[in-house]
């Protein structure tokens, strides 16, 4: 047994001071997120990729001589080459800038949708919510019978009353694609509202947008922000089935779908007319559906440490 | 005499009202507090008595009842501005140190929030200093105040909480289970910490909990609720040495002490409502049996305690 | 007395985002048959770890038991498959757990939830495995059981769902029950007849129990001896008596005068223990309590402390029994229950250490 010497054994207490100090660096709620987020290969691939589609949607149409209006029947329906990168439609339009020129047009579309949906479904879901009893019964109603008129109905009716166009598509879209985020709002709201940090607030004299604004919207975003990025891919795909039914965007302007609905006649014998557009539309939607899912993994309390 | 600073007079708390799953979780209750006391009130699940504090500070809207803060209802019409002084003047502490500060915001936020709605500080500068004091109180750093509630351990945000409910300076501060959350050696700091505040600022304490030799050290008397109803009120020693009403002796006789041969030798007694034998039409109240001490009973038992426990 | 289990320096990780988690750092002890072993401890002391680490609960990945044995019956848990801890469970070894909402399953009946146990265990009928739940429910106090066995368990009050849970554990009478803070989430009235049942139970089956808790109330009322744990390792161990009568480690001291004894006036502070448990990614060198340890010596924070023996059945690990350490007084609620136990050995003998 080796010596110990006598003074290790004199009294030396404890540093109190130090008990109570942090040494982890601070992570907040979002930074921890969108680390957990990083890990998950497929979805950061997808966040590459939708990258890289915004980013050619607008440095796409320098990279041809081509402008997406030019038209020459000469030639006219011309197979992928090294002039023309993905061919010409049937009326000698270089189909690479039109591509280019459609994804401006899709995504703005979905997001423009998705956008204003976020922002009547939040606030009628939060409020609907937070009040509960009668009003939430009646707001919520409301929604429900909204839900119920049969969508194409609709549309067609907006057409006819407000002409097509990039705005009628729009509206067409938003009318009924908020309720599902004022129901996902309103399922949040409902479960936080009697967490113990509310009725905190509400004791410290917290006003109704005060509570919303701070503590319950930002609690709610999670499965806010999932539904928003499902929304987006969801509004590109009703566009392009819209135009395909002729109810979509007329030319001059042009969206994937649009050009998806001029291929698909001529499909057996100019495939790449269909083929681009459809692609480049999957490919869209794939991404926003794997950030998507990834966001709600990385957001999921059970996988945290 | 020591003035009253709330009297509660046969709060009633009835939840989904006129439907068949009608829950009368406060049923017509009555007691003082007086300043600078600390009133415990302790019971079983289901009792009432988190219901109570809740009500008392308006969080539910009183079925029936008054509330009487310095003599001024706190229930009734009231206008944003009257409402405003009552939660400067009440606040509250939580059960759930996990539950009770918003995971999306940062320390000092959440502290200065009351500071912030009441408009306490003219600059951002004096705002961050009244933080820093705040945080200096109840045992924490400066460093804290930008990090996050899921960085500290729940006795810290426990701490934070009560420096939430300081941060407007109230007078008087219910409790709602602070403690039951919490280890053991780490209830024994936050309970240090709620006395000295008492003694340092003049607060009342309601403070509501089923862990029962917690209550008798903290407080000065103690209420004990029944399925909605107080049963007994008195000081807390007498209340330990000398429990009437048959609930109050079956529970006390429930709980395990830290003492193995005490624990070897116990004997717990049940308590079954039909010892009573209330009869019909017989009123029940609460009644002083000894100065000081109520229960609840019918005018047969106050009789017979009376001549039971003389004093 | 017959040992029916042996841990010997059971080391348990977590391989977590932030670092490797040491949960359990090196446990020993023993327990005989038809006793009740207390393990006390607060959150992060790694109590709950090692009695889920002896059912082989603890899912691996990210759990890992590095290091040390478990020897149940002779046979070392460590060493098992899956399959074979399968046979183990509810047969030999069974549990019951805090919430006893969150651990039955609520679209089942309580009696087909205890059949299961029984038909997976035994080779007999359905009807006779029925006979044998309205038995057990009658045993565990649960009135009129030939219609409770076929209820489900919203239609049963929580005192009563904790008598369920206690009848499926002990449906294939096995032999180890470990009972992790059965009675914390109950009322104190409820807390009181469980705790009431469990030790008739024990006395008539002759189970074994390991009782987890943070209770010193509940330790002192079931427990024949008693394992204090703090940050992964148990610092004091010994008799009921022992543990509450001659507390020897600072931390033992700092739990039982954190608690206000019934005649305790409200004048007095409590002795509350400073800060807060320790980081288990980066157990800290010597002695893991110190920091919060108004008598650390400064050793403490240099070499972990060694087990001194201080009577058949009190070990204690702490540097405060080395010959050369001085006398350090508990506080004073704790001295004044301090009484002399006959059992005690002349000296504190040391049994085992890094010196």
């Amino acid at each position: 047994m080796q010596q110990i010497s006598k003074d290790k054994f004199k009294v030396v207490g404890n540093s109190s001071a130090e008990a109570e100090t942090i040494t982890r660096p601070s992570l907040s709620f979002w930074k921890d997120v969108f680390m957990r987020f990083k890990k998950n290969k497929l979805a950061m691939f997808g966040l590459v990729l939708l990258i890289i589609l915004i980013f050619m949607a607008f440095v796409g149409p320098f990279l041809t001589q081509y402008d997406y209006r030019q038209n020459d029947l000469m030639k006219a329906n011309q197979p992928p080459s090294a002039e023309h990168y993905f061919g010409t439609d049937d009326l000698g339009r270089d189909m690479f800038a039109r591509i280019w020129y459609g994804a401006k047009i899709s995504l703005f579309i979905g997001i423009a949708a998705a956008i204003i949906d976020l922002v009547i479904g939040v606030i009628w879901g939060g409020i609907s919510g937070y009040k509960g009893g009668r009003v939430d019964e009646v707001m919520m109603r409301i929604a429900d019978v909204l839900y119920g008129i049969p969508y194409l109905l609709l549309v067609i009716l907006l057409m006819v009353v407000l002409g097509q166009g990039l705005g009628t598509m729009i509206l067409a879209m938003s009318i009924t694609g908020w309720i599902n985020m004022a129901r996902i709002t309103r399922g949040q709201v409902l479960s936080l509202k009697n967490q113990e940090y509310i009725l905190a607030s509400r004791t410290l004299g917290a006003s109704v947008s005060r509570i919303m604004g701070k503590h319950l919207i930002p609690n709610a975003m999670g499965p806010i922000l999932v539904t928003l990025t499902l929304t987006i891919p969801n509004a590109i795909f009703t566009e392009a089935f819209l135009s395909y039914l002729g109810l979509g965007l007329t030319p001059p302007l042009a969206s994937w779908g649009t050009m998806a609905n001029d291929g698909i006649a001529a499909m057996s014998y100019y495939p790449w007319r269909v083929f681009f557009p459809a692609m480049f539309i999957c490919l869209t939607i794939f991404a926003f559906n794997v950030i998507g899912d990834g966001i709600r993994d990385a957001l999921d309390p059970r996988l945290r440490k | 005499m020591t003035e009253k600073l709330l009297e509660i007079k046969g709060l009633k708390q009835h939840f989904n009202i006129g439907r068949p799953n009608l829950v009368k979780a406060v049923d017509g209750i009555s007691f003082d507090i007086y300043k600078g006391e600390t009133l415990g009130l302790v019971g079983e699940s289901g009792c009432g008595k988190s219901t109570t504090g809740r009500s008392i500070i308006r969080l539910y809207e009183a079925t029936d009842g008054q509330v009487l803060f310095n003599g001024e209802n706190v229930h009734g019409k009231k206008s944003t501005a009257e409402l405003k002084k009552f939660n400067r003047k009440m606040q509250m502490i939580f059960q759930d140190p996990y539950a009770s500060l918003n995971p999306r915001m940062t320390v000092a936020d959440i502290i200065a929030e009351g500071i912030d709605i009441h408009g306490l500080a003219k600059t951002k500068k004096e705002r961050m200093e009244k933080v820093y004091e705040l945080l200096n109180t109840v045992g924490l750093n400066k460093e804290h105040a930008n990090r996050y509630p899921h960085e500290f351990s729940g006795g810290q945000r426990q701490r934070i909480g009560i420096a939430r409910a300081l941060a407007v300076d109230p007078d008087f501060i219910i409790a709602d289970e602070p403690i039951s959350a919490l280890d053991v050696s780490i209830q024994a700091q936050v309970v240090n910490l709620m006395k000295k505040l008492q003694k340092e600022k003049g607060l009342t304490y309601l403070f509501i909990a089923h862990d029962l030799s917690m209550v008798k050290y903290i407080s000065d008397r103690i209420g004990v609720m029944y399925f909605g109803k107080l049963v007994e009120l008195a000081p807390a020693d007498e209340l330990y040495n000398t429990p009437i009403h048959p609930y109050t002796q079956s529970l006390l006789s429930a709980i395990p002490l830290p003492d193995p041969e005490t624990e070897r030798t116990r004997v717990r007694t049940g308590y079954d409502p039909a010892v009573h034998q209330y009869k019909e039409g017989e009123e029940l109240k609460m009644r002083e049996i000894k100065p000081g001490h109520f229960v609840y009973c019918s005018e047969a038992e106050y009789n017979k305690y009376k001549l039971q426990y003389k004093s | 007395m017959e040992k029916l289990l042996e841990v010997k320096d059971l080391k348990v990780s977590f391989h977590t985002y932030g670092g490797e988690v040491q949960a359990v750092r090196g446990v020993s002890f023993d327990l005989y048959k038809g006793e009740t072993l207390a393990i006390v401890g607060e959150s992060g002391s790694g109590k709950s770890v090692t009695s889920q680490t002896l059912m082989k609960l603890i899912p691996m990945p990210p759990g890992e038991i590095k290091g040390g044995q478990i020897l149940f019956k002779g046979q070392d848990i460590v060493q098992k498959t899956e399959k074979e801890m399968q046979a183990i469970r509810g047969k030999d070894i069974s549990m019951i757990f805090q919430d006893p909402m969150t651990s039955l399953n609520p679209t089942m009946r309580i009696g087909t939830q205890i059949m299961e146990v029984i038909l997976k265990h035994q080779e007999i009928s359905k009807e006779k495995a029925k006979e044998r739940a309205i038995e057990l429910l009658k045993l565990v106090g649960i009135p009129m059981p030939e219609k409770r066995v076929n209820q489900y368990p919203h239609e049963f009050s929580g005192g009563m769902r904790q008598r369920a849970m206690i009848a499926i554990a002990l449906a294939a009478r096995p032999s180890l029950l470990i009972a992790d803070e059965p009675t914390t989430a109950l009322d104190v009235t409820i807390q009181a007849q469980i705790l009431d049942l469990m030790k008739e139970l024990q006395s008539k089956l002759d189970t074994s129990i390991i009782f987890i808790t943070h209770d010193l109330g509940v330790v002192a009322n079931v427990a024949d001896r008693v394992a204090v744990m703090y940050a992964g390792e148990i610092v004091e161990m010994g008799t009921v008596d022992e543990i509450f009568y001659d507390p020897r480690h600072p931390y033992t001291w700092g739990l039982l005068a954190s608690m206000p004894s019934l005649d305790n006036d409200g004048e007095t502070e409590l002795a509350a223990i400073p800060g807060t448990p320790p980081d288990l990614t980066n157990p800290p060198v010597g002695d893991a309590f110190a920091p919060r340890n108004p008598n650390a010596l400064a050793i403490d924070y240099e070499q972990e402390p060694p087990v001194y023996q201080v009577s058949e059945t009190h070990f204690v690990k702490s540097w405060l029994l080395h010959p050369d350490a001085p006398a350090v007084e508990p506080p004073a609620s704790v001295k004044e229950k301090i009484r002399p136990l006959s059992t005690n050995f002349d000296k504190p003998v040391l049994v085992k250490g890094d010196l």
